[in-house]
């Protein structure tokens, strides 16, 4: 049984070294009433490379989940657009149906991500089969899925989601999500909920799919360990904002954002000898109601100026140019005293 | 010598019903007034069992403890219900994991943290109320005459984790016990609380007993670390000697597992399997089923806690033979 037969019309049409997904100022706003709204994602712009995976990193309610159901269309966006291989999603030429073939989920909570009232094998077959895969073919293609995911279909297909551990339920949601034959999954928190020993074989098993299927990844997490191990590029979001986008090694060696300096300084140091002695940031996460105006992360800021508080720094090429962080100390001429000067116009 | 603040001997913990669940398997464990012990394990490794023993917190009537636990001098599996109620809270007190769940959603956070005051000494409400303000105070909540009238509801995460912790000192405990307190909070937020914890502990001198997952934040807060697994405590020592020269092999996994220094894209050292069911007590190592290392004996009879050092132990056949220089 190949994966091809699922992927039909998913034949890679821009070619490798493409974009896969192209998200242009994705924005969701959720009214909450008397003026109130949540601005859970504003104006987010990324790109993820065919066979790339993208980490997106931030504190709760910086809009990482919601950015998540948007790229997956189980929320509309209020504004903005999606590019999928180079055709709109939702147009004519991609339709919502063929897009989310293409386009699957595994979530953090692996038991509530599954019917308790499937066998597991039924489970995975459910999507082929909404998609017109005869019922017999996408049950046997449920069971060499569960063995690609390491769970032994004579022994596991027949199960009930309560009678597996959270390491092997949280392999179902992975084999359900390429039952369709996808080109992007999107990971939300999908390790988070795992214990250490059992994350790692589902992070060997990711990469072992990834290779094998020639997947992309969108990887949400908070664990920066596990972002830094598994992306080729981080997205770091601040209140529904893209701080600071690049490469991995680049943006984790040498942040450029204030926000993503704190963020890794606040990871413990695992050293004994050299414990953290001072927290990055003071308080919790601001709400996502009513931001502040200018730079979002400005009342928190060290560094924080007046042009922060009046003009909203845009993402600008930092580090090796393949980067972008938005921040006034990076913008030429911005007006912080610590901004690069402007070049001669010659 | 001092005597322990800490000292479990042989301690286990059965919980009874259509199957008998063999949680703690023979935890002996000691501490010393004034430092901070990392209890280290993933699920149903009996890390927080072992730490409600410490409280008599498991339901009487369908828990049997073996052993014996002293906590400053006492012996908590002999005091009766009075004894307990004065114990609790003054002697011993606990943090949650959540504290949306262990403050009471009814009463305002200076209500709740004078009760306690008032519960342990001579003291009128007023003064208890004053003495709330300045526990409010020392975790460093910010405007705490408002945070005093405030519902838990009102607060922000981190900022009722700070109001638990300055409940849990209300009465100015030597021992304080941490079940994973920081788990459920942001990053930015956890090295706030993690640093705060530190300080209060280092101020007070109490003696702390920190329960997690994460060995990240194990090592930031913790004199000595121990790692339990399957019920047992695997392997004890201090911080730098199970991070710079892990001997169990369960410890030297979970340690790759954390990703600390990983090569980006190569393959982890993962340990195969998942941990036993625990419907009976072990007999021989239970983390040979899921161990490269094994060898015959492992299979057969429990493996003994081989002393490498002073509080260095080590319960692996193998502990000694890698100490040999090959």
């Amino acid at each position: 049984m190949s994966l091809a037969l699922y992927v039909e019309d998913g034949s890679d049409r821009g070619g490798a070294g493409t974009p896969l997904l192209e998200a242009r100022t994705l924005t969701k706003h959720f009214p909450l009433g008397r003026g109130a709204v949540v601005r859970a994602v504003d104006g987010v712009d990324f790109t993820v490379m065919k066979g790339e995976t993208l980490g997106v990193v931030g504190e709760s309610g910086c809009g990482k989940s919601t950015t998540a159901r948007v790229v997956m269309q189980l929320i509309p966006q209020d504004e903005g657009q999606m590019l999928f291989d180079g055709e709109a999603v939702g147009s004519s030429a991609l339709s919502l149906k063929d897009y989310r073939r293409q386009a699957q989920m595994v979530f953090q909570d692996s038991f509530a991500s599954l019917n308790p009232r499937l066998t597991i094998e039924d489970s995975i077959a459910f999507g082929p089969t909404v998609h017109g895969v005869p019922k017999s073919g996408a049950i046997l293609r449920a069971r060499d899925l569960l063995a690609r995911v390491g769970l032994d279909p004579a022994r596991f297909a027949a199960r009930y989601p309560h009678e597996l551990s959270g390491g092997q339920r949280q392999r179902v949601n992975i084999a359900r999500a390429l039952a369709l034959g996808p080109r992007l999954v999107i990971l939300d928190e999908a390790v988070s909920a795992l214990d250490k020993s059992v994350e790692a074989q589902v992070l060997n098993l990711l990469m072992d799919l990834r290779e094998e299927f020639g997947l992309t990844y969108i990887f949400i997490s908070h664990d920066l360990n596990v972002v830094r191990f598994i992306s080729d590029r981080v997205m770091v979001m601040y209140l529904g904002e893209v701080v600071e986008i690049g490469p991995v090694e680049e943006l984790y060696d040498d942040p450029r954002h204030p926000y993503t300096r704190a963020l890794l300084s606040a990871m413990p140091s695992m050293d004994p000898d050299n414990r953290t002695m001072e927290a990055p940031l003071a308080g919790d996460p601001p709400n996502p109601i009513n931001p502040p105006e200018g730079c979002r992360f400005h009342p928190r800021c060290p560094h924080a100026q007046t042009v922060c508080s009046k003009a909203k720094p845009a993402l600008t090429p930092v580090g090796s140019g393949a980067r972008l962080a938005a921040c006034h100390m990076e913008i030429p001429g911005s007006g912080h005293s610590r901004a690069p000067a402007l070049e001669d116009a010659a | 010598m001092t005597t322990p603040l800490v000292a479990m001997e042989n301690v286990t913990v059965r919980f009874k019903g259509a199957q008998t669940v063999h949680a703690v398997n023979g935890v002996s464990l000691t501490l010393e007034p004034g430092k901070v012990l990392g209890i280290l394990g993933e699920s149903g490794s009996g890390k927080s069992v072992t730490l409600k023993t410490l409280l008599r917190l498991l339901p009487e009537s369908r828990t049997e403890i073996g052993g014996q636990v002293m906590v400053d001098g006492r012996d908590v599996l002999a005091m009766t219900p009075a004894d307990l109620s004065n114990y609790r809270g003054a002697v011993t007190s606990m943090i949650f994991q959540d504290p949306a769940l262990a403050l009471d959603p009814v009463y305002t956070v200076g209500e709740q943290i004078a009760e306690a005051i008032m519960r342990h000494e001579k003291i009128g409400a007023k003064a208890a109320m004053k003495r709330a303000l300045e526990l409010l105070e020392l975790v460093r909540i910010p405007s705490p005459e408002r945070r005093l009238k405030a519902y838990p509801h009102e607060m922000s995460g981190g900022m009722r984790q700070r109001a638990m912790i300055a409940l849990a000192l209300a009465a100015r405990p030597k021992l304080l016990l941490a079940d994973e307190p920081t788990t459920a909070l942001d990053a930015t937020v956890q090295i706030q609380i993690l640093l705060l914890l530190r300080q209060l502990q280092r101020d007070l001198g109490m003696g702390v007993i920190f329960v997690t997952h994460d060995i990240g934040v194990a090592v930031e807060v913790s004199d000595r670390l121990a790692v339990m697994y399957a019920g047992q405590i695997v392997e004890t020592g201090t911080v730098r000697e199970l991070l710079t020269d892990p001997r169990h092999p369960y410890t030297r996994g979970l340690l790759a597992a954390n990703l600390h220094g990983a090569k980006r894209g190569e393959r982890l050292e993962a340990i195969p399997g998942a941990p036993p069911p625990l419907n009976e007590a072990p007999s021989s190592c239970s983390f040979a089923p899921r161990c490269k290392q094994a060898q015959d004996a492992c299979r057969t009879s429990l493996p003994p806690a081989a002393a490498l050092g002073e509080g260095r132990l080590v319960r692996c056949v193998q502990a000694e033979a890698a100490l040999q220089p090959a």
